[in-house]
């Protein structure tokens, strides 16, 4: 029986199964020792919503067998990991975080999971998330079945939200890699709170069949890891056309380095005020450094900013359409009141009163804001701002006001019309259906900041080679939180 | 790990009696659905201080 040292538990994916394929140890240690930590650490953090230990050495076993025969999957094989709470695994408990659905089952299992096994990975378990992801607009990191997401760098902060557990579970070493969902700043919020790299991709090209829907033109799947490398890796393990998904566009990924531009080729939009005014003080030398690093490595970096839209406004008239459209039975039947926050309740009723002409109204903008932003990349390879202006918050602080305060919401930005520089790139990017890599840049009071930079539909290779460029110039993405 | 159906009633027992529990509504929950409706209407009227042209298609495409 291998002894693993913590070396191990923060390795990266390829790392792994290249040490498996040299017999340094067996696809069942590596999942038993992945899987115990997982059940041990993971509800130090909230982060685990069902272990999957039996299942797990199970798999293992079997692709012992297969490395035996020489019968070789790629970089994933043998490779443990966790996904979030809202992707079916047939015949155990899919909750979405919401007490409403703790006992649901669903007998299939999401066409990410089945392509995962396909390429040999390990599932040791599923991780908490927000209560059905949030997207009633929750007040407090409590508004989950789990409790509140505890922070791996320090848990009297949130882990952010609604991809909780994933976030934490990487940065705590308790998967090499995870799976988790944005509909709006759902994996860019809790990577960047984490201090892990994760990357959202371009709409429809992971497949959400089996995923919880909470906006069908919104919602996408995407990993979590401790490098970008990884990030192109899983994204080409999960891609791909699915006819059960609806939104499937029909393209596969191939993570393609070698091919990648030269990147003093590459045009980078950038708002110095993203930069130097936005952020929180202590954040700002950090974000600072971050742009200087990413000249370093011979980027163009050029002012730009988005195209002036209503962003948040038409992000919160879609998403609440559809999600009323989607908990319709929950709402009409008031089970909806079993659900954690007071705030996210009052949300997913209220969106129920949403008319159609300002679904409808919401939908043309998103129309012309797509065609605006289509038309700055015939200037720009890639935005960057920072993922979020300063770092996590604490879990007992409201995330947005009580009523009769000054009033804002959690979904990363203001629904004022002309937000500046790129402050609304979360819901502009999810609304053009942009991919996004979140990649950690430094510290503020011991906790992680990161950046993120989208890119145009489809330039996840371009995206991942600036981010793989950029950590072999840092450490950032290999620091531990000190518990760990 | 195959659970049996004995096995699965009894680990979601606890989690199925808190879910049927459904707490009652108060005078605060009013409140936050005030708030929720206000948010919703001052959305809709943002949406409505943007232009849009007659020929702007909503972002999405119906297949026959």
């Amino acid at each position: 029986m291998a002894a693993f040292g913590n070396d191990v538990f923060f390795a990266n994916a390829a790392g792994l199964n290249a040490s498996l394929l040299k017999k340094e140890f067996s696809a069942e240690e590596l999942a038993r020792a992945f899987a115990e930590r997982l059940a041990q650490l993971g509800p130090r953090y909230n982060a685990l919503a069902l272990p999957l230990q039996q299942e797990a050495l199970r798999k293992a076993r079997s692709v012992d067998n297969d490395i035996k025969r020489g019968h070789l999957r790629g970089p994933l094989q043998g490779v443990p990991y966790a996904v979030k709470d809202l992707l079916s695994y047939a015949g155990q408990p899919t909750t979405w975080g919401a007490k409403p659905y703790a006992a649901q089952v669903f007998d299939f299992n999401a066409t990410v999971i089945d392509k995962l096994a396909a390429a040999g990975a390990v599932i040791t378990g599923k991780l908490s998330m927000v209560e059905l992801a949030g997207g009633g607009g929750y007040r407090f990191a409590s508004a989950s079945l789990f409790g509140p997401g505890l922070n791996p760098w320090d848990r009297s902060r949130w882990s952010g939200g609604s991809s909780s557990g994933s976030a934490a579970a990487v940065a705590a070493g308790l998967a090499p890699f995870t799976l988790g969902s944005e509909t709006s700043g759902s994996i860019v919020t809790p990577a960047a709170f984490c201090g892990v790299t994760a990357l959202r991709p371009t709409y429809g090209l992971v497949s959400r069949h089996g995923a919880m829907a909470l906006s069908w033109t919104l919602d996408k799947l995407g990993p979590f890891a401790h490098t970008a490398e990884d990030c192109g890796l899983i994204l080409q393990a999960i891609a791909g056309k699915d006819g059960n998904d609806p939104g499937s566009a029909g393209k596969s990924f191939y993570y393609t380095p070698q091919y990648a531009r030269p990147l003093s080729e590459l045009r980078i939009g950038f708002a110095a005020a993203d930069f130097a005014d936005r952020p929180d003080a202590l954040a700002r030398p950090v974000f600072a450094a971050a742009l200087d690093t990413l000249k370093a490595c011979g980027v163009q970096l050029v002012e730009a900013r988005l195209p002036p839209f209503p962003y948040g406004a038409v992000l919160s008239a879609i998403l609440g359409g559809e999600q009323a459209s989607i908990f319709e039975a929950l709402i009409a039947s008031g089970q909806v009141d079993q659900l954690a926050d007071a705030a996210q309740i009052a949300g997913l009723k209220a969106s129920l009163e949403i008319p159609a002409k300002d679904y409808l109204r919401a939908m043309r903008i998103r129309r012309m804001l797509q065609d605006a932003i289509q038309l700055m990349w015939a200037d720009l390879d890639a935005v960057v701002a920072p993922a979020r202006t300063g770092v996590a918050p604490k879990i007992d602080q409201p995330l947005f006001p009580p009523p009769g305060k000054t009033e804002s919401t959690n979904r990363e930005s203001s629904t004022q019309a002309a937000p500046s520089g790129f402050s609304a790139i979360i819901p502009a990017g999810n609304l053009a259906g942009l991919p996004a890599l979140v990649l950690p840049c430094g510290f503020a009071e011991n906790l992680p900041l990161a950046i993120q930079l989208a890119g145009p539909p489809w330039s996840e290779n371009t995206l991942l080679a600036i981010g793989k460029d950029y950590q072999s110039r840092t450490d950032w993405h290999t620091r531990r939180p000190p518990a760990a | 790990m195959k659970l049996t159906r004995r096995q699965l009633a009894v680990a979601l027992a606890p989690a199925a009696a808190l879910a049927g529990a459904a707490a009652q509504p108060t005078a605060d929950d009013d409140v936050e659905l005030r708030a929720a409706r206000d948010r919703a209407a001052a959305n809709g009227k943002t949406l409505e201080s943007q232009a849009v042209p007659m020929a702007a298609e909503p972002a999405f495409q119906f297949k026959a």
